[in-house]
């Protein structure tokens, strides 16, 4: 059997002695897998999980996308197509460019193995990933529509990388959708940069299929009066694993970060964030939600840090979480690192089944159990997905309702 | 259609309320429960729809031959029994309309006929689209509970403190909706209230008064005024 390093020799073969893909693979031989003995990777199902079962992918496998890929693409001012991490064509847009880009460095300035030394994963994306996916908002260009990123795993890996630039005073939304990935790694890895008083949404719909493993990691970097909105959907994956941070580098940056997940099976929905205040007056607001059922399990472990000087930073973190059944499992971690005191902060947690007495008010109206479950559920996640962009809101919902309408409760 | 309570007797947290209350009543009939706190009467509403913790221990409830206390809470309102209480819960996320059309009310026209049902009881029609009782106040909450009885037009309707949150007009208004419900449908209401003045616009055909957990007394609208004049302390069952 070829094991994965093998495969890995044979891929890099090809490349100069200090192209950086190989030095990307020679830091994460040094790092190697992480394990459940690491903390932040203890709920993670790692035993089941051998690189020897993925192969990199040299080649990507065109295969026609699905039909909710094709309305969410209808409702978009621009498609951005990338299969298996490739960029598939050079889509255009006025004020808008995207383009594809072998570069070594995130979008902070740092060199990409600087600023990702001793994450395994994104190690392995800045080895196997194609080149740098880049969509550049010019400054002051207002996209109107969204611009959709397909983003379809066919192969047996994926490593797409992504990088947003939103220009100064410049207002976009992007719509990322990843489906397929059926038994594959799909290992995204993704930064926004928002420019002075720009303002970016974000939405990342994950569908993938039940066998995948997921491991993702965003970063936002904004700058002054900068302002990211971005909600995180995970709805598919055996393993999804979703780290999603941001930076805000200069006074008056906001981020609003939304997450959600449906767990059903064995799924795991492991979601780390780290809201970085450095400079003073900015604000982070954060709210996770979601519902396991089956013999499912959730993380949320989330810090915000916020450095000495950072005053009056506002930073909020909630998390609130359903238990479908009683061998699901949510697991909530709040963490506030706070170096200066002129500053508000606040966090919140639940974890619990159903509220039974709304299910009685329900049941006494005449609503079925089942189907007052299901209401009940379904605006559990209202909240979320009221806060979508209005473009795809009402489609990324009944598509979420169509999983939820398939999970069992046994409250 | 006949609702005959008998002999019934809850529990709840382990404490013995009711003690074998009995209660009949027909389809198009208002009767009017009335008595001192914690002789029961909220327990009596609750009981009726299947509140969890409310444990029967004897006793029974039939709805035209339906046994109604084997039934679910939900078949309960099915069958035609609908308790609209007193401090109506919040469901945050489920809209009312998501709400009546899951409780089996007739999807076509039902925006319209919530609407005027709004209307009838001075309810502001944006409430309706709000999650069902997410930031209205008490009044609002009382009149929407209405709204759910006309959309839904039960056989039998129960009101748990029915003038509790309702200032005087819109009691009235409350009061004349479902006076007209007897009519339009022949609904049955039984209403459970502190005071008199529910009674001025809603003529009772009956008014049970409740005390340790069973009907002491019985009688037509001039039991109110004994009621007003004397108290409950002569009607109060022995303990």
């Amino acid at each position: 059997m070829t094991t994965f390093t093998d495969a890995a020799t044979d891929y890099l073969a090809p490349l100069g002695t200090d192209d950086v893909r190989r030095r990307a693979w020679a830091a994460f031989e040094q790092v190697g897998l992480p394990t459940t003995s690491d903390e932040v990777w203890r709920y993670a199902p790692l035993a089941d999980f051998s690189l020897d079962r993925f192969t990199p992918v040299s080649v990507p496998r065109l295969v026609a996308t699905s039909e909710f890929a094709q309305r969410l693409a209808a409702r978009g001012a621009l498609v951005v197509r990338v299969v298996d991490g490739f960029l598939e064509d050079g889509p255009e847009l006025e004020g808008v460019r995207v383009e594809s880009l072998d570069d070594e460095r995130s979008l902070d300035g740092q060199s990409r193995l600087t600023r990702y030394a001793g994450d395994a994963f994104a190690l392995l994306n800045a080895t196997f990933a194609p080149s740098t996916i880049v969509v550049r908002v010019a400054p002051g260009v207002h996209v109107e529509r969204p611009i959709v990123v397909l983003n379809v795993t066919n192969s047996s890996t994926s490593f797409p990388r992504l990088h947003v630039e939103v220009g100064r005073g410049a207002n976009a939304t992007v719509v990322e959708y990843l489906e397929g990935g059926e038994d594959a790694l799909v290992v995204p890895l993704t930064e926004y940069h928002v420019g002075e008083n720009a303002s970016l949404q974000v939405v990342t719909y994950q569908r993938l299929a039940p066998s995948a493993w997921h491991v993702g990691r965003s970063t936002g970097f904004l700058e002054r009066d900068a302002r990211l909105r971005q909600a995180v959907v995970g709805v598919g994956a055996h393993y999804d694993r979703s780290r999603n941070d941001a930076e805000m580098r200069a006074s008056g940056a906001s981020n609003e970060l939304r997450t959600t997940y449906l767990g059903a099976g064995e799924q795991v929905h492991d979601f780390r964030t780290h809201q970085f205040h450095v400079a003073p007056r900015t604000q982070s607001t954060l709210l996770a939600k979601g519902a396991v059922a089956d013999r499912s399990r959730s993380i949320y472990t989330g810090l915000i840090e916020i450095e000495k000087g950072a005053k009056r930073t506002d930073a909020r973190q909630t998390n609130r979480n359903l238990l479908l059944s009683p061998s699901a499992h949510a697991d909530s971690v709040p963490n506030l690192e706070i170096r200066e005191n002129d500053v508000v902060c606040a966090h919140a947690s639940s974890v619990g089944p159903l509220d039974e007495m709304q299910r009685w008010y329900l049941e006494s109206r005449g609503v079925e159990r089942a189907d007052a479950e299901r209401l009940m559920i379904q605006g559990f996640f209202n909240e979320m997905m009221v806060a979508l962009p209005d473009d795809v809101a009402l489609l990324i919902e009944s598509d979420v309702n169509a999983a939820l309408s398939v999970v069992e409760v046994h409250a | 259609m006949r609702l005959v309570i008998e002999g019934l007797c809850v529990e709840v947290a382990g404490k013995e309320v009711l003690r074998g209350l009995d209660l009949s009543m027909d389809s198009g009939e208002v009767h009017v429960i009335m008595g001192p706190n914690g002789s029961g009467k909220s327990t009596l509403a609750h009981a009726l729809a299947a509140r969890p913790g409310y444990v029967v221990t004897a006793g029974s409830v039939t709805l035209g031959t339906t046994d109604v206390l084997a039934l679910s809470a939900s078949e309960r309102a099915r069958a035609g029994l609908l308790l609209a209480l007193q401090q109506p819960l919040e469901v945050p996320g489920v809209r009312p309309l998501e709400m009546l059309r899951a409780a089996g009310a007739d999807p076509v026209g039902l925006r319209e006929r919530m609407s005027a049902e709004a209307a009838r009881l001075g309810l502001r029609d944006e409430v309706l689209d709000r999650f069902v009782n997410v930031d209205l106040s008490g009044g609002e909450r009382k009149r929407a509970e209405v709204v759910q009885v006309g959309v839904l037009r039960p056989a039998f309707a129960v009101f748990d403190e029915i003038d509790s949150g309702l200032d005087v007009d819109a009691l009235g208004a409350v009061a004349r909706r479902l006076d007209a419900a007897t009519r339009e449908w022949g609904c049955g209401v039984l209403a459970i209230t502190h005071f008199r003045r529910l009674l001025h616009e809603l003529t009772p055909t009956k008014i049970h008064v409740v005390s340790a957990g069973r009907v002491v007394a019985t009688g037509g609208p001039e039991l109110a005024e004994v009621l007003e004049r004397d108290g409950y302390e002569p009607f109060r069952a022995l303990p």
